[in-house]
């Protein structure tokens, strides 16, 4: 079982019964995916039920991190398929592009970035996001942090499935 | 900033002997080679100075340091313990870097990416310096990435 919905705005897991996620800290990357795929690449995604990751591994091969730190802290991820980064990316910067392409990372690291930031104008925390950074190829696994839980979001798109890890917590006022 | 190699290496040099109790000795740039498997840990500074610190390590020796750090048989080291391992490493690397800038700096937590076939990049970045050493027959690497257009931005 990945995860259990034990209270309206927190998504409890079994696995880690002490950690459990308040919902307010994930509802905002889940609008700010629809919104920023919508307004900037003109691409209607779906949204899934999160649930907790409990193996390591990558959900794809083409991934965008972005680090929060301040009164949030932890790290987000954007993960997709080849294909769907390539759509997408063609989708957002209006030319096609191949992942071996320079600016392919480029534009995955400007849509994780667009996403931390929306999220993070809906969290409203005095918070600071870092530069992404991106990892592309085959065969990888991605730790984020073991220190916080990290909740997936499944998304969809025309062009593929994709997904949003989200390892985050609210630190006490700094 | 103005970047200072010698310091990185001092810093690293510093970290390995007290948390690892190995001894590193400079590499030459040439050194940094390809690797089978590899570990590369990321952590990234924000506020007054914006820019990552990457860690590049070859999986063996990623190994050989979780195997120290957690006091266990290198052959039962997990990824799992392998990426905490190196996690550690980078945010101790950084947590020191973070002392050379001007503050207020803040340390995101690390991420890690092990793996065989995959490229790690920063975009939006540039490359202030990169700092090869030796340890125990392998090539690490630590890589400083400034921001881009920082120096504007601050002005």
């Amino acid at each position: 079982m990945s995860s259990t919905q034990t209270h309206p705005n927190t998504y409890a897991a079994t696995e880690a019964p002490g950690q459990p996620i308040n919902s307010k800290l994930i509802l905002p990357f889940m609008t700010a995916v629809r919104d920023v795929f919508q307004k900037m690449a003109g691409v209607k995604t779906t949204v899934g039920k999160p649930f907790l990751k409990t193996e390591a591994g990558t959900s794809y091969e083409v991934c965008g991190i972005i680090g929060f730190s301040g009164e949030i802290t932890g790290s987000v991820m954007l993960s997709f398929s080849d294909a769907a980064a390539e759509k997408l990316v063609e989708a957002f910067a209006g030319v096609c592009m191949k992942r071996t392409d320079p600016d392919f990372a480029d534009a995955v690291g400007e849509l994780a970035n667009m996403v931390a930031g929306a999220a993070k104008k809906s969290l409203g925390a005095q918070a600071s996001i870092s530069t992404p950074s991106v990892v592309i190829g085959k065969g990888f696994i991605v730790a984020l942090t073991h220190a916080h839980p990290c909740l997936v979001i499944p998304c969809g798109s025309p062009f593929g499935d994709f997904a949003v890890e989200v390892s985050i917590k609210r630190n006490p006022a700094i | 900033m103005n970047f200072n190699p010698e310091e990185i290496y001092q810093i690293t040099a510093t970290i390995w002997e007290a948390a690892l109790g190995l001894r590193i000795g400079p590499g030459s740039p040439d050194s940094i080679g390809n690797h089978a498997r590899s570990t590369a840990a990321c952590i990234q500074i924000t506020g007054a100075w914006n820019g990552a610190i990457l860690l590049g390590c070859p999986a063996e020796l990623s190994r050989l340091a979780a195997s120290i750090m957690f006091s266990s048989d290198a052959a039962k080291v997990t990824i799992a313990d392998l990426q905490d391992a190196v996690a550690e490493l980078v945010n101790m690397i950084g947590g020191n870097f973070k002392a050379l800038l001007p503050e207020t700096c803040y340390l995101s937590l690390p991420s890690v990416v092990e793996g065989g076939d995959y490229s790690a990049r920063v975009p939006g970045s540039t490359l202030l310096g990169r700092v090869p050493f030796i340890c125990e027959g392998h090539v690490v690497s630590i890589t400083v990435l400034e921001k881009m257009n920082q120096q504007s931005a601050a002005a």
